[in-house]
């Protein structure tokens, strides 16, 4: 086999998908990021069968507010219907194909295509047919051609997700052992959240992979990617040597190919304190001690500066509170959309601090997130090599060390500094691309 | 908020100061000077135009139907691309400096182009300036990408070697999404 993926037919075996994740041994074949007939089949066999990340129900108040976002490359229109569930539909008119609305949120009555006027209701419902009596003669059944739904929909903790997949397990499932964690970084106070208005929205060349699998498992980079912010964030007169991450914690790897890893102790540096003090005094304050009632420990005050994805795109950084999908856009390139998630009952100047917190680390300008587009991009272009293409690369940190009886935290865990959760989403990824969807 | 309201954000008192061809030239030499300063990458210089009370603003932008016009922008407590104040400026500065901002080091390559410069005499010494700008950024082998947008500026009489202070920068860019990987320079 050559350097593309595919043979000559764009046809690639089960066995070679397979193959591209030797996560038993630690490996990891490169054409998985740039090779536009694997992608194809991501947008089949992984996106259209995966529980996808929608929007948080606080964008959406009141009966009509809309939001337009996307699951992988596919336009939806995800609605607040007048009995107050959300329901999301594809934004395509099924008449010629327009996308039937062109904003990017807002409040609605109805939605009508811009291109010849067929219009539908909140519901996606297709309820009006210019010239229907003379042109269609009366014989369109309207009930036939509506924009397709997103047939599961679930809210859990504000988070709104959606699959395509009928026969998808329950969200919960899904989750399945990624649960424990998932509750305990957004099911922390009786409150709940809601995400800051707006959002960040930004282009980047890069396989969707790499930052889902980052944010999915890997802490090891934060020291050196990340190390001008954390010097730069440390008090004036400090130290740069003190600019460093903790070195305890853990890393839980999920069988359906989510991760998370944390810090077990709060270290020197700004880890935990990274919005500042006045949204470090609300979650280190009266937040943490609703969370320890509700979850107790150690999810309730033990848990410092995590990150985590659920697979495949969905992903967030609890206490810096960045919340983003990697939409895919191709082998090469993602777009970001990030929110900040606040705690509903926050007051306002804390609502404010993690906003701008948010805004000044992790977005397209924040002072930690900015490098991290220089590493996934560089990654990207050097794979257009022949060469490059063809060397495994390394997945292997920790491998065999990982654990299931861990008296804190369930699951499989491994060392902080570790790539399990990695092992784990390139599992779970060559699993699903190698099972073909039934015809 | 809407453009109306970002664009009439800077109106304050006006003042009966003329805005002679002098007045003119004196902030469009002033506003090319910053610009040379930070494609120089002369950030503590830079940092030195800026005053103790600067806020240094980019709203996220959105495609709204004319209907919710009053939403094409985010408002003062929702997502900004930057929201600054010296403080904050300083920490990006200080990153900058680390020798270790790998979004900037090797260094990106940009040209501040600005025109269409507007002066709104204020009372004390202040003036509104907008001006339209055009951001080239080169990076590394062959990325280029551009940002085209208008700034809204108050600027101080100083008595520095430029002659003004900045302590107001708001920026609006024409894009919705961000067709760049990331924001690691100034406007």
């Amino acid at each position: 086999m050559g350097a593309a993926a595919s043979n000559g037919n764009g046809k690639l075996s089960s066995e070679t998908l397979r193959a591209m994740v030797d996560e038993k041994g630690g490996r990891l074949d490169p054409r998985i990021y740039e090779d536009r007939a694997i992608y194809e089949l991501e947008l089949e066999r992984i996106f259209a069968r995966s529980w996808l990340y929608l929007c948080h129900e606080s964008q959406l108040t009141k009966p009509g507010d809309f939001f337009s976002t996307y699951m992988a490359e596919d336009p939806v229109l995800v609605v607040r219907q007048k009995d107050g569930s959300i329901r999301a539909f594809l934004n395509q008119c099924r008449h010629r194909g327009m996308r039937i609305c062109r904003a990017d949120g807002g409040n609605a009555r109805a939605f009508t295509c811009s291109y010849h006027g067929w219009g539908y209701d909140l519901a996606g419902k297709l309820v009006s047919v210019p010239h229907e009596a003379d042109g269609y003669r009366n014989e369109i059944d309207k009930s036939q051609w509506g924009p397709l739904q997103v047939p599961r929909i679930e809210s859990r903790h504000g988070l709104v997700f959606g699959t395509w997949n009928e026969s998808a397990p329950s969200f919960e499932d899904y989750l399945g052992d990624m649960r424990w964690y998932f509750d305990g970084y957004f099911d922390r106070t009786a409150a709940g959240t809601e995400v800051v208005g707006g959002m960040h929205r930004w282009v980047l060349q890069c396989n969707w992979k790499f930052a889902a699998e980052q944010f999915c498992s890997d802490m090891y980079h934060a020291d050196y990617s990340h190390i001008s912010a954390l010097i730069a964030q440390l008090p004036e007169g400090v130290d740069a040597s003190m600019g460093r991450l903790p070195t305890t914690g853990s890393q839980f790897s999920s069988r359906n190919g989510h991760g998370t890893g944390f810090f077990t102790d709060p270290g020197v540096g700004t880890v935990g304190n990274i919005n500042g003090p006045i949204a470090s005094g609300w979650y280190q304050g009266p937040h943490q001690q609703r969370a320890i009632e509700r979850l107790g420990e150690p999810r309730g005050s033990q848990i410092f500066g995590g990150h985590m994805t659920v697979f495949p795109t969905f992903s967030f950084l609890p206490q810096i509170q960045t919340l983003r999908v990697w939409h895919p856009r191709g082998p090469g390139e993602i777009e970001v959309w990030a929110w900040a998630l606040v705690d509903r009952d926050a007051p306002p100047e804390v609502k404010n601090a993690v906003r701008l917190g948010v805004l000044r680390t992790f977005s397209a300008g924040g002072i930690f997130e900015q490098d991290d587009g220089e590493n996934w991009l560089e990654i990207q272009k050097v794979l257009r090599g022949h060469k490059a293409r063809q060397q495994k690369l390394n997945l292997a940190m920790g491998l065999g060390h990982d654990r299931g009886d861990d008296q804190r935290f369930p699951g499989k865990i491994n060392n902080v500094y570790g790539e399990e959760a990695a092992r784990g989403f390139y599992r779970q990824w060559a699993e699903m691309i190698s099972t073909e969807v039934p015809a | 908020m809407s453009a109306a309201a970002v664009n009439q954000a800077e109106s304050k008192a006006a003042s009966a100061e003329r805005v002679t061809p002098e007045l003119q030239q004196e902030i469009e030499q002033f506003l090319y000077h910053e610009s040379r300063v930070l494609d120089e990458h002369r950030f503590e210089e830079w940092y030195d135009l800026l005053t103790d009370d600067i806020h240094y603003f980019m709203p996220t932008r959105y495609n709204r139907l004319k209907r919710e016009a009053d939403k094409e922008f985010s408002g003062p407590d929702e997502a900004a691309y930057f929201d600054e104040d010296k403080r904050s400026i300083a920490q990006r500065i200080r990153r900058l400096n680390t020798g270790m901002a790998w979004a900037e080091d090797p260094p990106s390559r940009t040209r501040h182009m600005l025109s269409n410069v507007v002066i709104r005499p204020r009372a004390g010494g202040e003036y509104e300036v907008d001006c339209y700008f055009m951001v080239y950024r080169s990076r590394l082998e062959r990325e280029v990408e551009m940002f085209v947008g208008m700034r809204h500026d108050v600027v101080r009489r100083a008595s520095n070697a430029a002659g003004f202070t900045i302590a107001k920068r708001t920026i609006i860019l024409d894009q919705a999404i961000l067709m760049a990987r990331n924001l690691s320079f100034f406007f």
